[in-house]
This record gives C-alpha cells, structure tokens and sequence, in this order.
C-alpha cells in the first residue's frame, strides 16, 4: 500500500473476509522448549510452540515454532499486552488442557494432532461471538510473530529491504509471494 | 546571566542567530552561511548527525520487540498520550524522533493534537515530504473575499524562490500545467500502479478532475550538487521517518545543514532552549537571545545583528510571547494583537475508501513513499467549479494497494499460511485535505500560571474548525465517494473522523505576514514589524493556508527572507 502518512486507515483487513474453510492442521509431536518463559510456565509455553505450528504449520516454508514465534508471544505477553489480554490468553493456554481433559482423558500434549485440531476449530468458532477470546489472541499474534520472523518474511513472504527502483505494475507472478514489507 | 562584556561577549557574539534546526532553521543556516555569515543555530533538543543517528534505519522486522511495532499501552498512555494521536507515526522504530507528551505539556481548552520533534533537524526527519505550490488563487483569496488580512506577497514573488528551494531539495513529480497548482523544478516522477492508472483515466474522464503523482521531496534524479552533498537516488524503502540512510528524502540533516556546514560558517549548539529575545529598547532592535541549556538549567546569553525565529508555527509564537519588555508588554511585535491568533492547520481525515474488484494477476514491486495527488477543484474562479455552500477548496491524497498479510482471514493452519502468503484484495483510498480559514477566535495563548519542567510558561490551545470547513467537509466525502463509484469499486464507504486542529501537522499562521503592523505582525519579507532585524519564516507567517501541504512554502519564505536579510544588512537598515 502506499504508506503515505495518513493512509494508514489502508491496512483495515477486518473489512474483507472471506470463506474459507479451517485447514487440516498437522499437530508437531511435542517440543523440548529450548527458552525459558517470562510470562508463562514451561506447560503452558509447551502448548503454545504446539499451537504456533497449529495456526502456521510448516509446510513448504517454515513452520511459527521453528520461527520462535512461542518466545516472541510469551515476551509480548510479559512486557506488552494489556492485562485482560494476557490474562484471556494464559487462562486460553490452561483450557486447552482442560478441554483435552474432558473430552479425550488426556492433557493437551497427548492427544493426536487431529484431535488438538479439532479442538483449536472449536475456539476458533467461538472466538467469532466473544471478544476478547484466546485463540484470537494467539492467531493474532502468531500471524504477526510469524510473518515479522526471518524465516516467515524472507520464506513465506518476500522480504527486500532495499527494493531500489518502483515499478508499479508488475505481474504478480514476477513477484510470487506477497511482500513482507 | 551576569553581565557579559569584552571577550567573553565577543565569543558569543555571531552575525545571525537561527532558532531552530528543522526545515526552516535548515534553510536560514544555509542561506546565511552561504552568504558568509557567521551563523550560530540553537536548537532545543539533541543532535541527531545524518546516518550515524538514525538508529533504525537498518532494522529488520524481526529486529523490534513488539508485535507491529507498537509500543506498550503503559508507555503509550505515561509518555505519548499526544504524539499516538497520529495512530501510525509513533512505533518502536520512531519514538526516539517524537516528544514525550509528559515533559512537554500544554493545555488543550479545545482538542488540540501538537505533534512535534525536538532535536537536530526537528520535523524535517519526520514530515511526508509532499511539496506544493501555492498559487494566486491562494495568494489572492483573502483579500477578494474580505478573510483575515491580504498576504502582502503574490506568487510572483515568490516563484523564483520556489524554483530554487526545489531545484536545491530534489522533488520528484509531474508537470500538470494547473493555474491552480503552479508546476515546479521537477525530478522524474514517480510510476502510478496499475489501479491508480485505471483509476485517473476515470476520474478525468468522468469528472475533469486531474489525478497526478505526488510531489514528493525525494531525488529520482539526483543532481551534481546533491551528489556533491552525499545524497543519493530514493531506493523506495518507505522508512523515511527513521531518517533515511541515502540521504534520498530532503531534511535538514542530510542536506540544508551539510551545506551550511561545509561553509565554515555555522555553529550548532544543541539542547539550547531560547526562552527570550533580548530587545535594545532605544534602538529598537534585537540584539541576542536567551537560553535555558537543557542539561545544566543554566541560563546563557548569545548574540546577533539578525535573528531568525525558526522554531515552528507554535514554538515561535511562544517565544515571542515570551519575550517581553516595556516596549513590547503583550509579546515581542504584538502591538497588533494578532500574536498567536489565527491558528490554521488542514483538516483531513474525511474521504472514501472502496474495494478494487479485478486486478489480482497484478502487484508492483518496492515500496513507493508517496502516493496519488488531487488537486483542488473547487472555487477556480469560474462558474463550472464555484461552490455555493463554502469557499475555497481541498485536495485529496491516497492511492491503491494490496491487502498485506497483516489482514483478517479466518480458520488457521496450512491453508491459511498459504493465502496470507500472497497478496490480499485492492483497496482504494483517498482523504482530503481542506484550507482552515484563518479566525482571530482560533488562537494559542501564553499560560503562565501551567509552567514546564525547565519552570517555563506553556501554551494554551483554543481553536477548532468552524462552518466553512464542516460545509467543505460533506462534499470532500461525497466527492471522494463518487469517484471511487465511477472507477468501478465496490463497498464503496465515505469517512469523516472528525478533524481536531493539529492533526494535519501543518500548524500556521500565529504571526501572520501582512500589509499592516496595525492588522499584522510581521511585513512582507518576514520582518517583525516593529523590530526588523528578527525575521519569522516558519508556518507562523502564514496568512492563509492554502489546501496544499506547507513546507515548501516555509522554505521559500526563509531562503527569500535570508536573501532580503543580507542585503538590509549590507545597506545598514537592520
């Protein structure tokens, strides 16, 4: 878009949705955390590297765990979110296990990558009548985290910090993937 | 200060003191160094050294802390309640160009959003670089239609002042051949995407209406002399308010204060706050300033034969509020009582927004720091354009573009990861930026009894838009609205947010130029009525504000008022 100083009102996604229907998420096998977690603890962080790579899963680009978009959120969520935020995501993060409790004996960790799936649908469902929700917090800053890492602008997106000339018409298929900028 | 006398005076004595180091400061460091004067600058906030001050310029999104790079609700609400108002300028990449609100207070008798910068280069690092030129149709307006007082210039004397701050700045654009948006010293302009294209071949057609490129202060072209200076060609990075490493964009920075620099003309003390101007009461002329050193609270004294006030429309008005004596008991030149009155701005944030169908084979490459241009259409003079419901007129910037990644797309996982790794829909924008007519009832004032942490006094906001512009307001949308409707575009939606004075980031016209000290406070050539040898040439000196961005203006107010300074000088009149 052209980010000329009052065109930020350009970037009001809200406006344009559109259908489409929720992928069928592999779920990674359980993680080692290999950080240590400010505004979480090590279960919760553990669920949430499972969720990162259920919103944005590796595929032929990296996946969001891999991106360390788990750390990036449990720092924002530390340092930066307000507090219902917070609170809404870290209780968000303990009801999964609940959920997973209830509906398959096991905690979250433990049940297949389907059934985590199946569960994350359900939120995401919610998350459409009732603000703020969990899942819309994390997709959220998933999405952001995601996109905003190395691997995620320069692989799933294309990143060119120094793009030199403008060309304003350029067919899409030249460029291949939307700009990370 | 004790009285300074000898050597010690001597040493702190220059042929011109410039207040300020922002787009006019930069200008009147240059003009007045070039012509080999000694030039001392003061600038109330820290240095900020080209390329090596900028310390974002480089940084990679995965570099920042924050999601988007917002900063932290707390550190918004405690330090930025004001400076956020933009909504897009101040993030982690910025903030360090940006006041805090809360050692910078004033008091809002009426919304008031004063968005500001101190430090070397002030608003020069962070302005949007659009570049207009007033025309007669400006220049005239007041004075056919009985508002405010007549400026006492006229484009032609200002025109080769235009030529020559542009040809020195680099502007990038397109000649038109509009009477009402006089062409310029261009560089290459930049391209229009493929929807703008469709979009201007539209409105043309449909309306009349011209639709150009923006001119925009950046080298697409750049010259001897700018390569001379260290500047380079605009790599279309769109992070120009980090600063920019190429020194591709006009600032003070990159490009006034290199030349005035390489005169060995210049000095400039930074974290100088000039409180007052010394005033000879039996010679009737300045002879220095005061300031306040931010850091050791010291008060010290400087000296001059010229002054330049050049602290921004607000802050200018402030000093010479400031500045009191026997002689001058409302404010330094204020015998007219027009000190601080009239505050203008643009009001913005009214116009249309619309969904682009079609064109998804179709993206563009590099980010462009500029956008589409609409010049005014409006009360031209001629029957066809003239408005019955208010006067004068608007323009509107904007553009196209596609939807980025950051947007709404329901679901999750690998479907969704591969959707939002392409470009989104087209979406079309515009928003008007409409001529505030000036209103001795809009004004600031000197509050002595609110006082900042240095225990100066602060200034008191009390202006809003008034029937004219809420009359202009109604057909901006309606305007935008129906060229987004004749282009095709769907889910057409008008806005009109409101526009609080400030908002625009034009504040002007708190001690206007005229052609009466009774009715103006400073004359022709930016001169204090009353006390010729300090010139005000930032947006304080306007008499009306056009409906185009101001700067340029500023600039050839200031290069012109230098001009005029040296040769009164020279002829021993001030």
């Amino acid at each position: 878009m052209p980010q000329t100083r009052r065109d930020t009102l350009l970037t009001f996604g809200a406006l344009w949705t559109a259908l489409a229907v929720p992928a069928a998420a592999a779920a990674q096998a359980t993680p080692a955390l290999g950080w240590a977690p400010k505004a979480l603890s090590a279960d919760q962080a553990r669920r949430l590297e499972v969720v990162v790579d259920l919103i944005m899963p590796a595929t032929d680009t990296p996946g969001a765990r891999e991106a360390g978009v788990a750390a990036f959120i449990d720092r924002n969520l530390a340092d930066w979110a307000d507090p219902l935020w917070r609170d809404t995501a870290v209780a968000g993060l303990d009801r999964l296990d609940a959920d997973a409790k209830a509906a398959h004996g096991q905690p979250f960790l433990a049940i297949s990558p389907a059934q985590q799936a199946a569960l994350l649908r359900g939120y995401d469902e919610e998350a459409k009548t009732r603000r703020p929700h969990f899942f819309a917090i994390l997709k959220d800053l998933t999405t952001v985290g995601y996109f905003s890492s190395e691997p995620g602008a320069t692989k799933a997106a294309r990143y060119d910090p120094v793009p030199g000339d403008y060309r304003g018409c350029v067919p899409l298929k030249e460029i291949g993937r939307v700009w990370a900028l | 200060m004790a009285n300074v006398t000898g050597k010690a005076k001597a040493e702190r004595t220059y042929d011109a003191i410039v207040v300020g180091s922002g787009i006019t400061g930069g200008w009147a460091a240059k003009e007045l160094s070039e012509k080999g004067l000694k030039v001392l600058v003061l600038e109330r906030g820290p240095m900020v050294k080209h390329i090596e001050d900028y310390p974002t310029a480089q940084t990679a999104p995965w570099e920042i802390k924050h999601p988007r790079g917002k900063l932290p609700d707390a550190e918004l609400k405690a330090h930025y309640p004001v400076q956020n108002r933009t909504g897009y300028a101040l993030t982690e990449y910025t903030q360090h160009f940006f006041v805090r609100d809360d050692e910078n207070p004033y008091t809002e008798d009426k919304p008031f959003d004063w968005i500001r910068g101190y430090q070397v280069g002030g608003r020069s690092l962070l302005w949007a670089r659009q570049s207009y030129r007033h025309s007669d149709l400006d220049f005239e307006a007041n004075a056919r239609q009985g508002v405010g007082v007549d400026w006492p210039i006229r484009y032609a004397d200002i025109a080769p002042w235009y030529d020559y701050v542009e040809r020195f700045i680099g502007v990038s654009g397109q000649a038109e051949g509009l009477p009402q948006l006089p062409d310029g010293v261009f560089q290459p302009p930049m391209e229009m995407n493929c929807v703008e294209k469709a979009f201007k071949a539209s409105t043309e057609k449909a309306f009349g209406r011209r639709v150009t490129i923006g001119r925009a202060a950046h080298l697409t072209a750049p010259t001897e002399e700018q390569l001379a200076l260290g500047r380079g060609k605009c790599q279309h990075r769109n992070m120009c308010m980090r600063g920019c490493p190429f020194g591709a964009y006009f600032s003070s920075n990159s490009a006034t204060l290199v030349a005035a620099e390489r005169t060995g003309n210049l000095k400039i003390r930074p974290n100088a706050i000039v409180t007052t101007l010394i005033l000879d009461e039996k010679a009737g002329k300045a002879t220095g300033v005061k300031i306040l050193d931010e850091a050791t609270r010291q008060e010290e004294e400087f000296y001059a034969g010229v002054i330049f006030v050049c602290a921004s429309a607000l802050n200018s008005t402030w000093l010479l509020m400031n500045s009191t004596s026997r002689r001058f008991p409302n404010g330094f030149g204020n015998q007219s009582d027009q000190l601080g009155r009239n505050v203008m701005d643009h009001h913005l944030n009214v116009g249309a927004l619309a969904e682009v169908p079609g064109y998804l084979d179709e993206y563009y490459s590099g980010r462009r720091p500029n956008g589409l241009y609409i010049p005014r259409f409006r009360n031209l003079g001629d029957a066809a354009s003239a408005r019955k419901d208010y006067i004068r007129g608007f323009g509107y910037q904007g553009g196209a573009g596609r939807l980025g990644w950051d947007r709404e797309a329901p679901g999750f996982g690998a479907e969704r990861k591969a959707q939002l790794s392409q470009p989104g829909p087209w979406l079309f924008r515009v928003g008007g930026f409409g001529e505030v007519l000036p209103n001795p009832e809009n004004r600031v004032t000197l509050n002595r009894a609110r006082t900042d942490k240095y225990g100066l006094p602060t200034l008191k906001m009390d202006a809003v838009i008034r029937e004219n512009e809420l009359a202009m307001r109604k057909d901006m949308q309606a305007s935008a609205m129906e060229m987004a409707e004749a282009a095709g575009f769907r889910n057409v939606r008008g806005f009109d947010t409101g526009s609080p004075l400030g908002l625009g980031i034009h504040e002007m016209g708190t001690a206007r130029m005229g052609r009466d000290p009774k009715t103006s406070v400073l004359n022709a050539h930016n001169q204090v009525w009353e006390c010729r040898n300090v010139y005000v040439t930032d947006g304080a000196a306007m008499t009306s504000s056009s409906c185009v961005n101001p700067s340029l203006t500023y600039m050839a107010l200031t290069a012109r008022a230098c001009a005029h300074a040296v040769e009164a000088k020279k002829r021993g009149e001030i």
